[in-house]
């Protein structure tokens, strides 16, 4: 079947953060040079192609941008300087918007002043919440409490599971891949392997061995400060250990960050050169996160949050615009896609396709 | 008979040296009779060997020099001068080829390549004993400089040859200057379009008083050579009612430059000629050109999609024009540039063979990359298809650059990038008997170390008579040819090779047999003391040899190769 060729498509892309993707001449050097591609499995040219070409259900069925971790070596080496590394990044936002049955992702990528005004309507959401508990302290930590538990469970199983059945659809069924069924419980190990420790991404380059960690070390901190807070109700405990553990992750969460956004103002390497506003909010809340409920465990324990709710307000915010929006819509996604990407992946490997 | 003959027999650094033992060639021949000096040389040519010559001829007295090194295509002219230094004829030099015809030849075999060389060493030194002194001809040489064709390549050859003050004849078939540039839009690199360009070239040359444009005019005839040419020229009157008018102009040098023709392709070909939506390139320069406007309308219908098939005409695998055009590349991008800039709404889709935007012209390439001009390259074998669909023109291609992949395009226009063929109109060519080359476009003497002088003395060419060029490159090729036509004639004389067939007016009995052998119209039939013989121009003559051995009278003498040289010669080789 022959595939149609869309030129407007590039301008569409062009809007997820695609920089100069027009001047490749396909010399394949970023192919060539990219440590994870292989010969069955080689990127980023063909993606940089189809994307040129404006091949939509080649680019929606296909893995390999979850495959990428953006070592940046490509657009570092690419001779018409065309940032097929910024592209990728480009391909997996475009992608998320395509998975999300709500359309918000798409929306907000392209969009800074709607992701401010989201991101406002939430904040004026949370002072109307304090303003109806009339600013008590333990109603809203109460509250604070449980909001994290249940705007989990909800996107979870609204936006998550929906968007992940669209992905499977797009890469698995739609490409007339068929797997046993058996094989789905086999290649879970992969699954939970690439989440928790994103081992592929120190494939990338030795020199990535220290990126990698602080990933790792970011994305347990992440994890841990979830269970802390949620299942032994940091903010609440008096048991020593967890309220040590507590400062121990946050203050790993804040350190990382600090350090991310640093580099990203710094654009020292290719693969922060191009910041879209997803990557810097993302960023930018994770270390929020981190320091107000760093400062919030503080002034619990040195008694200054009663007189001080505006930091218990400011962090419930952050935690609510990082709950509603960041999380499902934005560069969060990433994070889930990208491990059902490898699980995919494997699955695929082990039947390959028709 | 020379009897102190020297001979060198060279290492050529080891090129003969590897496979001819030169020293067991050396010994095989320091005894032939009239041999006085026998050396061994690492480079023969170089400049302390050459100066050894030098002393060599004047210390022992030689009376014959003989070099077995390279090709006599190579350094003949070199050891000539070398014998000239030392006061000899430098015609009495006999070269032997023991590289290219020796240890090149018979790498394989080592013994044998040894006693090749011997055999020819000795046969030089059989030829050399009967080496007679030759003495160069002179004769006077017109002044005036004929250029053939009014494009680019023309107009420049002709500002170059007045700037050097030299008379110039210009001759244009056409009723206007100008030829394919003046046709062009917008130019790559330049703030002129084509015409602009051509007027501004001409009004400079209108005013040069050495300089005489005729336009609407034809060279009918030409006759002589080299320094006389004399050439008739019929030019159309400005009034068709009057009859044509006839001219004898005399030249020393003529400067081709006949240009070329637009590939036309037949019909079918790409659907040309079937479906309306389907133009060559030079038509599309033209609508570009010349529409106004912020949208591309052709045929009432505004353009968006347009896909341009690259090589049409060009690199033929199975056809005739098995060379690559060089400019259509460069054109048809620098022209889609412009569209997609000039007008609202453009895409541009090239199905390429791979692109050829050498040097400067890359960054053309790059401007068209980033406004998004999409690439497709597909194999001659698989060309794209064809089709129409209700009101849309729908091409399929297996692009190369996506793993063969079938894609396809629905377009609003088809530009067929047609390349350069030879003028279908060759009486130029004929006339002065150009050599052409595979591709049916003039030939150079060598492509780098000639490039722009032809076999025939006194005629150059230039611009796209000799192969695809641009504008640039067919201006530089045009001062190229202008200078080289120049320097034949600058000194007012001109010195003629002497090694030229020379008739035995006592054997010749005029058969006409040599006339049809010669390559360059050298001999003549001419009546001498009440009898038809054959005579020889000899400032035609290019002593090639070819009229010599068909002689049923033997009357024909190649002078530096006569007779009893070369019988001397087969005698020791047998």
């Amino acid at each position: 079947m022959a595939t149609k060729i869309n030129p407007a498509f590039s301008k569409e892309l062009k809007k997820y953060g695609t920089v100069n993707m027009n001047a490749c001449y396909n010399c394949g050097t970023c192919t060539a040079i990219c440590s994870l591609s292989t010969n069955d499995e080689s990127f980023p040219r063909e993606m940089v192609r189809n994307s040129v070409l404006g091949l939509e259900d080649e680019i929606k069925s296909s893995l390999k941008p979850w495959e990428c971790y953006y070592c940046g070596e490509c657009t570092t080496n690419c001779p018409q300087e065309a940032n097929p590394g910024e592209l990728m990044m480009s391909l997996r936002r475009w992608l998320t918007a395509k998975y999300d049955w709500t359309g918000l992702s798409g929306l907000l990528y392209k969009s800074l002043p709607l992701t401010i005004l989201a991101m406002a309507i939430v904040f004026v959401a949370v002072l109307f919440f304090a303003d109806s508990v009339s600013y008590n302290l333990e109603q809203m930590l109460h509250f604070g409490h449980y909001f994290e538990i249940i705007a989990i469970g909800i996107m979870m199983v609204v936006i998550f599971l929906p968007n992940l059945l669209t992905m499977w659809y797009f890469t698995i069924v739609k490409t007339n891949t068929k797997v046993p069924f058996k094989y789905y419980f086999t290649a879970l190990k992969d699954l939970f392997v690439n989440m928790f420790t994103q081992k592929r991404s120190k494939d990338c380059d030795e020199k990535n061995n220290f990126r990698w960690l602080e990933h790792l070390v970011l994305v347990l901190s992440y994890l841990s400060l979830l269970f802390t807070t949620v299942f032994l109700n940091w903010f609440a405990t008096n048991n020593v250990f967890v309220i040590i553990f507590g400062y121990v992750v946050s203050l790993l969460i804040f350190m990382v960050t600090i350090h991310f956004v640093s580099d990203r103002v710094k654009k020292n390497k290719s693969l922060n050169k191009f910041s879209q506003p997803s990557d810097w909010f993302f960023v930018i809340w994770l270390l929020l996160m981190g320091i107000t409920a760093f400062l919030v465990r503080l002034f619990i324990d040195i008694d200054l949050l009663e007189s001080n709710k505006w930091m218990y307000i400011i962090h419930l915010t952050v935690l609510a615009q990082w709950a509603i929006i960041i999380v499902p819509f934005g560069k969060w996604t990433h994070f889930l896609y990208r491990s059902f990407g490898m699980y995919f992946a494997k699955l695929k490997s082990i039947k390959g396709t028709k | 008979m020379k009897n102190r003959i020297g001979v060198y027999i060279c290492h050529c650094g080891g090129n003969i040296s590897d496979y001819v033992d030169v020293e067991k060639v050396r010994q095989a021949v320091e005894h032939e009779e009239g041999v006085v000096l026998s050396k061994t040389s690492m480079f023969a040519c170089s400049d302390s060997n050459q100066n050894e010559m030098v002393n060599d001829i004047k210390e022992f007295g030689l009376d014959g020099v003989i070099v077995a090194s390279c090709s006599p295509k190579l350094h003949l002219t070199t050891f000539r001068n070398v014998t000239e230094r030392g006061d000899l004829n430098k015609y009495t030099y006999v070269h032997a080829n023991i590289r290219e015809q020796g240890s090149w030849a018979h790498s394989d075999d080592t013994d044998g390549a040894t006693e090749k060389a011997i055999h020819l060493v000795k046969a030089a030194i059989a030829k050399s004993r009967y080496a007679e002194p030759l003495y160069t001809n002179q004769f006077e040489a017109e002044k005036t400089i004929a250029v053939i064709g009014g494009g680019i390549a023309g107009l420049k050859a002709a500002i170059s040859l007045s700037d050097k003050k030299s008379t110039v004849i210009l001759i244009e078939k056409n009723d206007k200057i100008g030829g394919h540039t003046a046709e062009w839009g917008d130019l790559f690199m330049s703030d002129e379009k084509g015409n602009e360009l051509i007027n501004r070239i001409y009004s400079d040359l209108a005013q040069r008083e050495n300089v005489t444009i005729l336009t609407g005019a034809e060279v009918a005839s030409s006759k002589g050579s080299i320094g006389n040419f004399t050439l008739k020229i019929r030019k159309r009157p400005n009034n068709e009612s009057d009859p044509m008018e006839i001219m004898e102009v005399n030249v020393g040098s003529v400067v081709v430059a006949t240009g070329f023709d637009h590939y036309v392709p037949q019909k079918g070909e790409f659907d040309y000629m079937i479906n309306d939506n389907i133009i060559t390139l030079p038509e599309f320069k033209q609508l570009v050109d010349k529409s106004t406007g912020n949208r591309l309308v052709y045929k009432g219908k505004e353009i968006n999609n347009i896909a341009y098939i690259y090589c049409v005409g060009s690199r033929q695998e199975d056809g005739e024009n098995t060379y690559c055009s060089r400019f259509c590349c460069t054109s048809v991008i620098h022209t889609a540039i412009v569209a997609k800039k000039k007008f609202k709404n453009i895409n541009n889709i090239h199905l390429n063979r791979g692109i050829r935007t050498y040097g400067k012209q890359e960054l053309l390439y790059s401007e068209s990359l980033e406004l998004g001009d999409i690439y497709l390259q597909f194999d001659y074998n698989n060309p794209p298809q064809i089709a129409t669909e209700g009101k849309k023109t729908v091409v399929t291609v297996k692009d190369i650059l996506s793993a063969g992949k079938e894609l396809t395009l629905e377009t609003d226009l088809i530009v067929l990038v047609t390349g350069m063929v030879p003028r279908a109109d060759q009486s130029i060519g004929t006339m002065f008997k150009l050599p052409k080359g595979r591709d049916k476009f003039f030939n150079e003497i060598h492509m780098k170390l000639r490039p722009v002088e032809t076999v025939i003395d006194g005629i150059t060419i230039a611009g796209a008579c000799q192969g695809p060029k641009n504008i640039s490159e067919s201006v530089n090729s045009a001062l190229s040819a202008a200078t080289k036509s120049y320097s034949y004639i600058s000194k007012g004389t001109l010195e003629t090779e002497p090694i030229v067939a020379e008739i035995n007016q006592d054997l010749c009995v005029w058969c006409g047999k040599c006339q049809e052998a010669c390559p360059f119209d050298a001999i003549e039939k001419q009546e001498v003391n009440g009898k038809p013989i054959a005579i020889v121009n000899t400032s035609v003559c290019k002593g090639c040899g070819m009229c010599a051995p068909i002689c049923p009278e033997d009357a024909i003498n190649l002078i530096g190769y006569t007779s009893e040289e070369i019988m001397s010669m087969i005698d020791v080789l047998a």
